[in-house]
């Protein structure tokens, strides 16, 4: 098998470049320091990175960069998982089970779960870039500005099932974060919304806002909890999950990875949306749904897997088709030209060494990824040790400066202390955040693609249901977005009957009592 | 801490505050969507024949959400007050003085975030991360600063110098 030989030889090459490996250490590395801070992305460390690598050989250069993407999306799970700061956009999925097990003292087998799922999930994508790049390459021409509309509409199904106690109130939270997700130009025309004259706001500070209202939100209720303040300290406890409860994620995390290919793949797509879809999938075909939300392991997996498998399926678009998955290969799409390489069919055929020995390097990166992640934990683990009246008030400084290096804008700070306070007041009254987060990542994108399909397609509405892809999604989003409103419905009814029942008896019994009198 | 109903109870009924609370959510959540669907009427329509212009998204929003905080406010009425258990003097204290915990502290970021544009991220970084350890009842004269100057210089580092984004020096020293 070509593939298979190109690969081996890869390997080979890649064994007699130390310097390309020591690099790829410095890499990952970096990519999970980068990946942890809040406020800092892997699209901000490939970017910060970008620089540096113009004097290196390509295969250097790409190495450490593709080992700052991966590393920075699994980077943002860890502290996702121990202080609720998702470091990452994706890991805002994370955070919502990854939490709610550091609360119940489970955070080392979180950290574990995340880590081992973020691995196979990013392997799992390499070798599907490697081996049907050409095949899945043309599935991801057939998205247009329907399919993508599909996608962020089927996204933004999912408020229903992270809602938590109330349908309601997460729908209340999700369209908040849709209406909130229209501030700045227009798509189309470029008119500035909402925006009083701030030229800050001409983009959603989405950012800001997740930073706020997970980690200033969290702050400021420790602040609150006299039993929190005084703080004991927690452990980190088992790291590596036992193999019996592993296997039986293995399920979970192979679907994940195969839809963060999948979503990967989709051009403006990326990791955010690949972890809340797998988030949601995870949990419809759990046996356990209830428990989503409440600190459930497999819900750590799908998310990690799903994020980290969106890193090659993004890359397989842009190395086949020139065409970048996300953001974060955009800027890789830049590093390749400026090392001299064109994206494309012929990048396979004329650079074959160098493309095989750079999949034999990104495999190599994935482990490395374990090995950091796993040898750095039971020193991140001692964050968790810290006293909460340390801890919490560095949570809030980390919070700051991250926020601030977004755009080095005072301005910044000041949405996210307002998401902090929004958040707080939400927490407090059963408001759940997920669903503005993802309101604000998928809102944006289902606008603009719906703005563009309707004009593509001469302002007819045919494309809604013309499409296969675009039906079948916005099928399977209409379902996922009732059943659990159904599922709500019908306990309610349920309880209410079951509430009625001993009461009609009872008045059953006092009317024949009476009639006995 | 959840203050919030339990939902899908049925006609179970909620404590007044949860009660109040709901019902002045909604009213705002409402409040919002009507000054954003006003301020639509500000908005150009398209010049393309085939858009629906920059409008229609945030009505549709809009709409949702009076629909849904409607639905929200039935939902709270037709569930009747709870009777809640007597709160001793020393329980509403301690209310109190965690309300009064939590304002401080949103206080202390706000005035953390204006020093930052005067005095510059070391200043305002160390004074307030040792104020609110001082809130979070971490009380030592020594330790405080310490752990304060430590923290911030260790983010500092990893920020400014590690990873080359500029924090701000503050207009007082520019």
């Amino acid at each position: 098998m070509y593939e298979l030989d190109m690969l081996l030889q890869g390997f080979q090459t890649l064994l007699s470049q130390p310097f390309a490996l020591l690099l790829s250490v410095v890499g990952v590395a970096l990519g999970i320091v980068i990946g942890a801070l809040p406020g800092l992305t892997a699209t901000m460390g490939v970017a910060i990175l970008l620089p540096f690598t113009f004097g290196m050989d390509p295969l250097s250069g790409l190495l450490m960069i593709c080992g700052v993407f991966f590393g920075g999306i699994y980077g943002g799970s860890i502290t996702a998982i121990l202080l609720k700061i998702p470091g990452t956009p994706a890991a805002a999925a994370t955070a919502m089970d990854g939490f709610e097990l550091t609360k119940k003292g489970q955070a080392g087998i979180a950290l574990g779960t995340a880590t081992f799922s973020s691995f196979l999930g990013g392997t799992i994508s390499v070798f599907v870039l490697i081996f049907l790049a050409p095949v899945l390459a043309s599935f991801a021409l057939e998205f247009s500005a329907s399919e993508s509309f599909a996608l962020a509409v089927f996204g933004l199904s999912i408020i229903a099932s992270i809602s938590g106690k109330s349908v309601v109130k997460g729908l209340i939270a999700g369209f908040l974060g849709l209406l909130i997700a229209t501030v700045g130009l227009d798509p189309m025309a470029g008119f500035p919304r909402y925006t009083g004259g701030y030229t800050e706001l001409f983009s959603v500070p989405f950012i800001p806002v997740m930073i706020g209202l997970f980690a200033a939100a969290e702050a400021f209720k420790a602040m609150e909890d006299p039993a929190f303040r005084s703080g004991a300290a927690a452990m980190l406890s088992r790291i590596i999950p036992p193999w019996a409860t592993y296997r039986r994620m293995l399920g979970t995390v192979g679907r994940s990875s195969v839809l963060g290919i999948i979503i990967g793949m989709i051009p403006g797509a990326g990791a955010d949306i690949a972890a809340f879809v797998a988030y949601n999938e995870a949990k419809r075909f759990s046996k356990t749904p209830e428990n989503y939300g409440k600190g459930e392991l497999a819900a750590v997996a799908a998310c990690e897997s799903g994020a980290n498998g969106c890193t090659g399926g993004a890359l397989l678009t842009m190395l086949t088709l020139g065409i970048p998955g996300d953001a974060v290969t955009a800027v890789m799409l830049g590093a390749l030209t400026l090392q001299g390489l064109q994206p494309g069919p012929l990048l396979f055929r004329e650079h074959a060494d160098l493309v095989f020995t750079l999949f034999a390097g990104m495999l190599v990166c994935y482990v490395l990824m374990l090995v950091i992640g796993l040898g750095s934990m039971r020193m991140m683990g001692r964050i968790l040790q810290m006293p909460k009246s340390v801890l919490t008030p560095v949570i809030l400084a980390l919070c700051i400066v991250g926020t601030y290096a977004i755009n080095n804008s005072m301005f910044d700070i000041g949405i996210m202390l307002a998401a902090g306070v929004i958040g707080y007041f939400m927490q407090k009254w059963d408001f759940p955040a997920s669903p503005v987060v993802l309101a604000l990542i998928m809102g944006p994108m289902a606008e603009a693609n719906f703005r563009r399909a309707l004009s593509l397609s001469s302002g007819s509405y045919d494309f809604l249901y013309n499409r296969p892809i675009t039906a079948v999604l916005l099928l399977v989003a209409a379902c996922t977005l009732l059943l659990p409103l159904l599922r709500q419905l019908k306990k309610s009814s349920a309880k209410s009957e079951a509430a009625r029942g001993p009461a009609s008896q009872g008045a059953l019994a006092g009317e024949s009592a009476g009639g006995t009198e | 801490m959840s203050h919030a109903p339990t939902q899908g109870s049925g006609t179970a009924g909620m404590s007044r505050l949860d009660r109040l609370a709901n019902l002045i959510i909604a009213v705002i959540v409402i409040a919002v969507a009507i000054a954003a669907i006003t301020a639509t009427s500000d908005f150009p329509s398209t010049a393309l024949a085939t858009d629906v212009g920059p409008a229609r998204f945030p009505i549709i929003y809009s709409v949702a959400l009076i629909v849904l905080c409607g639905i929200l406010i039935v939902n709270t009425l037709r569930k009747g007050a709870a009777a809640s258990a007597p709160e001793s003097a020393g329980d509403r204290a301690g209310r109190l003085a965690s309300r009064v915990n939590v304002a401080l502290g949103i206080g202390m970021t706000t005035l953390c975030l204006i020093g930052m544009a005067y005095v510059g991220y070391a200043i305002a970084t160390t004074l307030y991360l040792s104020s609110v350890m001082w809130l979070m009842g971490q009380r030592s004269r020594l330790l405080n600063p310490l752990i304060a100057v430590a923290a911030t210089a260790i983010i500092y580092v990893t920020f400014s110098t590690g990873l080359q984004v500029p924090l701000p020096v503050g207009s007082l020293f520019e």
